[in-house]
């Protein structure tokens, strides 16, 4: 979609910046490693050490979070068999995924998607938002950003956290944590090769230059795509992480990452939507300031920039003398951030977290805003949280954002969870938050016109910029069990997420004459309300040597004010959806695990009012491997064993695909 | 900035006595020797000197030397020094080198120091050549585990080139407390996360050991991320390591160590002899920290544990 101009896509000044920085930082690593090898002596004793888990980084309790937490560690990411993120974020109750490349990526969703693209929850990645703000903005690009093998746990606030991440943690947050580089010195390497044209190879480096520890992963992942798709992809990745402890107090990070992914996309019998090679690249550089300024006080900063470039362009036939048009959706999307964050204990009981963060969002396409300015957005917010022992058995998570957007207006987002340790080990929680989400550029701004032979012919996107922020009520009650004999834990969530003003697209005419065809063009309004009232249930344990047990249940209801007027969002999540977990190890080093999920029928991103039921199991059988000094892994695995289903779309199918794995660790 | 002005008020202190000894250098009884004069070593001599003092040996008859003096002349022909005190290894290792008429306490070292001082002097441990030593007993160190986290039954360790020679030792004396050992090597620090790894996930408590290939200020973070990502609590040799992360300590402090290394010293101005073997510190601290204890649901009170621990060392 755009006119005549668009051809030039304006997204090719893209800074090489991220991987040039850590390629000029690889290259000064020349000299050696200075490990202390005077063997010990009394400084052993009496130096003083860095403050490791300071205030700031101090783990919460699981009992104590301000709602429920799934946390994956890499551990259980490496049984899953999961090849990607969303494809790990299945294990998670109340989430919903896709393989399809047809969207941005493949998408995976909280809740319930509303759409087209997942919008409505936040992913950090080591404290960076890597939400993509190119059109309706989207988490699926920022959760392919990681490779797994760089991943050491993925926690996922389930319910609305804007207090602590802003707008986009609506509806909760994927916190993508890397490994430390003092975790991943040597050389680690992996291979998958195996149906469907699944070709993954993956490579890192970590080395230590004094008081740093650096890592460089690099990584290629492909495949054919779905069934009935032209899905074909290949994601290749570069990450640089680099941590330097400065001083006792202090340390410096340095990150750096690259991701091109290249796919197909469309439909044979579609012009509207032709088979067409697309391709998405995005870049970042995130530094983080740490300064302990004593056991109570901690100060941290961090900046962080990203760069998305979008190219989709394919060529419409039309009737002569028109021949063809250009269906073009590429652009270029940037941001930049400053944090800082202060955190301080006032008694052993308050902990509080204060800060500032500025944030500056531009994105930039012709044929999507029929301007070559770019879109910018000045985010200004301030957030405060405090973490409260009010009685022993007793705390109280409170918080608050202020959030001034340029473009939308100021919004506060609070949120107060309650948690009550009834006996040791058994927690009851019960909370209420409100949060926001401003719309996209594309939402108040989207203005796609085709022309050719230098007329306008149709105009199918005019935003008017009536379209307000999305509100949430967020109301859940919880329990958090720990059953020591079993090795088991227990999380339980029933929430009521009352969504107001959901921002839809609704066609309005434009003056006849204006355009060759007559132009009714979308438009976004505040429309349908919607309540997603239901239960998850999470059990995880390690109930006998070797194992390792999860079951997940979800029920939910989808609730109307009123009748919707997009009868698709009826179906937005399924009413009741299962998934089991189970893995057990067995010596001599074999490992099996088998994973089940079952679920009521819920909408596809793109098949309307097609519903879809899902019954997947997958199973991976493993053993480890030792050479020398070294030890890896040969595995099988097997997705979807049994019959195919449709994904994303109902033309396209899941079907069985079995891989090999080969990985040497360091 | 406080603590650099403490020292060196407390070091003028200590060389005042110096200027004076160039006069009355033929009236020196007990010269201390002290590999550095950062606070430790100070707050040691300080304790040592304080004691003396309080039991009438002239301030005068006391002094403090660095390692370099210890070959110069001056120092080399003092006749009158009844004992040596050596503070930290560099010290020891002057004194064992130079074999001093008078006989040698070494303190504020480590055992395997104080075993290398020895190897590389051709020195014995004797009445003449002695320390006590920086580092707790094993058998205290599982006495507070069991005291500390009755429940825990398996306690990882992670031994390093310099401390392997400890595993046997250690899971004897785990054995005599009803523990599980779990010991591990780490050669370098490539392999230090995998074994960490791989201990943590058959231990309770991670028991740690001055090593400083495994035990330094870049490991310590992996080591306590990791540890309390599991909640498998760490228990430490240095107050250090609690105010980083670790969720307990047991060590003497310098002031405990120049204290008893005080009563060795007049047990020698009373003609007696210095004890034959190395001594254990017999007087130790413990360190909680309460935010750890709290993430792992855990509630110590650092001075019921000590006392506790006293008391089983000796019941009377």
């Amino acid at each position: 979609m755009q006119n005549e101009g668009m051809k030039n896509n304006p997204s090719t000044r893209a800074s090489q910046s991220a991987p040039w920085l850590g390629l000029a930082w690889l290259l000064a690593a020349t000299a050696g490693s200075a490990q202390n090898t005077a063997g010990i002596s009394e400084k052993d004793y009496l130096d003083e050490m860095p403050i490791v888990l300071s205030v700031s980084r101090m783990p919460q309790r699981l009992d104590e979070t301000p709602g429920a937490v799934t946390l994956i560690d890499r551990d259980m990411i490496r049984r899953s068999g999961a090849r990607d993120v969303p494809d790990v974020l299945r294990l998670v109750p109340g989430f919903q995924s896709s393989m399809s490349f047809e969207g941005d990526a493949p998408q995976a969703s909280y809740h319930g998607i509303f759409g087209y693209y997942s919008g409505r929850i936040q992913v950090l990645v080591d404290g960076r938002s890597a939400y993509s703000t190119y059109l309706f903005g989207s988490v699926a690009p920022g959760l392919m950003s990681v490779a797994l093998e760089d991943i050491e746990r993925i926690e996922v606030v389930r319910g609305s956290n804007s207090v602590a991440y802003g707008a986009r943690a609506m509806f909760g947050v994927v916190n993508i944590v890397t490994r430390h580089t003092g975790d991943t010195l040597g050389v680690t390497a992996r291979l998958n090769q195996g149906d469907n044209g699944i070709q993954d190879a993956q490579l890192g480096l970590g080395w230590r230059i004094g008081n740093s520890g650096m890592r460089l992963g690099i990584d290629q992942q492909g495949d054919d795509g779905l069934a009935g798709s032209n899905g074909h992809n290949r994601v290749r990745r570069v990450n640089f992480r680099s941590d330097w402890r400065v001083a006792n107090d202090s340390d410096v990070q340095l990150r750096a990452g690259w991701m091109d992914s290249a796919a197909g996309r469309g439909f044979a019998n579609n012009l509207d939507a032709p088979l067409r090679e697309t391709s998405y690249d995005s870049r970042f550089v995130q530094i983080n300031w740490n300064q302990v300024l004593n056991p109570e006080q901690d100060l941290a900063l961090m900046f962080a920039h990203n760069q998305e470039n979008n190219h989709d362009l394919a060529a419409r036939p039309l009737p002569a003398p028109f021949y063809s048009v250009n269906l073009d959706s590429s652009g270029t999307a940037r941001n930049d951030s400053l944090t800082a964050q202060h955190t301080l204990r006032l008694n052993p009981d308050l902990r509080v977290l204060w800060g500032a963060e500025l944030r500056r969002e531009s994105v930039t396409s012709l044929p999507v805003f029929n301007t070559a300015e770019p879109l910018v957005t000045d985010f200004s917010r301030l957030f405060g949280h405090a973490e409260w022992h009010l009685q022993p058995e007793l705390l109280l998570n409170a918080g608050v954002m202020a959030e001034h957007s340029s473009a939308s207006g100021s919004s506060v987002a609070p949120r107060v969870m309650l948690n009550w340790h009834v006996t040791p080990g058994q927690t009851l929680r019960a909370g209420i938050a409100r949060s926001f989400r401003p719309p996209s550029a594309f939402e108040t701004d989207g203005d796609i016109r085709y022309s050719a032979n230098g007329r306008l012919l149709e105009i199918t996107v005019l935003a008017r910029g009536n379209v307000e922020p999305e509100v949430l009520l967020t109301r859940e009650l919880g329990y958090y069990g720990n059953f020591s004999w079993l090795n088991s834990s227990l999380d339980v969530r029933m929430f009521d997420e009352a969504l107001t003003g959901l921002s839809q697209r609704q066609n309005y005419p434009l003056p006849p004459g204006l355009t060759l065809v007559p132009s009714n063009p979308v438009d976004y309004v505040n429309g349908d309300s919607i309540t997603l009232r239901g239960l998850e249930l999470q059990w995880s344990g390690r109930p006998w040597p070797g194992a390792q047990l999860g079951f997940n249940q979800t029920f939910a209801k989808v609730l109307f004010p009123r009748p919707p007027v997009q009868l698709t969002l009826m179906n937005t999540m399924p009413d009741s959806a299962t998934n089991l977990f189970f893995s057990q190890q067995f010596s001599p080093g074999w490992c099996f695990s088998l994973i089940h999920q079952n679920s009521d029928p819920f909408r596809l991103h793109k098949s309307g009012e097609y519903r879809q039921f899902i019954t997947r199991t997958d199973w991976r059988l493993s053993k480890s491997l030792r050479v020398g000094h070294r030890t890896g892994e040969i595995a099988l695995t097997v997705q979807n064993q049994g019959a195919a289903q449709a994904d994303f779309d109902q033309s396209f199918s899941s079907e069985r695909r079995a891989y090999f794995t080969l990985r040497l660790d360091n | 900035m406080a603590q650099r002005w403490r020292a060196w008020f407390i070091g003028l202190a200590l060389c005042l006595p110096v200027g004076q000894a160039q006069a009355q250098a033929p009236g020196v009884s007990v010269a201390i020797v002290s590999s550095q004069t950062s606070a430790p070593y100070l707050d040691a001599a300080q304790a040592l000197i304080a004691q003396l003092v309080g039991q009438g040996v002239p301030r005068t008859t006391v002094q403090t030397f660095n390692p370099a003096e210890v070959t110069s002349p001056r120092v080399a022909t003092l006749t009158s020094v009844k004992i040596w005190v050596a503070l930290g290894t560099e010290a020891s290792m002057a004194l064992a080198k130079a074999r001093p008429k008078a006989p040698v306490l070494s303190t504020l070292i480590p055992r395997k120091s104080f075993e290398r001082v020895l190897l590389e002097s051709g020195q014995k441990t004797s009445a003449r050549f002695t320390a006590i030593y920086l580092d707790q007993p094993l058998q205290r160190q599982f006495a507070l585990i069991r005291l500390a986290l009755p429940k825990a039954r398996r306690v990882g360790v992670l031994l390093g080139p310099d401390s392997w020679s400890l595993a046997s030792a250690l899971q004897t004396a785990a054995n005599t407390h009803g523990l599980v050992l779990r010991a591990a090597r780490v050669d370098d620090d490539a392999t230090l996360f995998s074994v960490l790894q791989s201990v943590l996930d058959d231990s309770d408590v991670l028991l740690a050991q001055a090593d400083p290939l495994v035990f330094n200020s870049q490991s310590i973070q992996n080591i306590l991320r990791t540890s309390i990502r599991v909640e498998v609590p760490l228990v430490a040799f240095s107050p250090a390591y609690v105010r980083a992360g670790a969720l307990l300590a047991l060590y003497s402090t310098p002031t405990q160590a120049g204290t008893q290394a005080a009563r060795a010293v007049l047990e020698v101005l009373a003609m007696r002899p210095l004890p034959q073997r190395a001594l254990d510190p017999d007087d130790f601290e413990i360190s909680v920290n309460e935010q750890v204890a709290r993430v792992l649901a855990l509630k110590l009170d650092a001075q019921a544990l000590r006392l506790a621990l006293k008391r089983q060392e000796s019941p009377s």
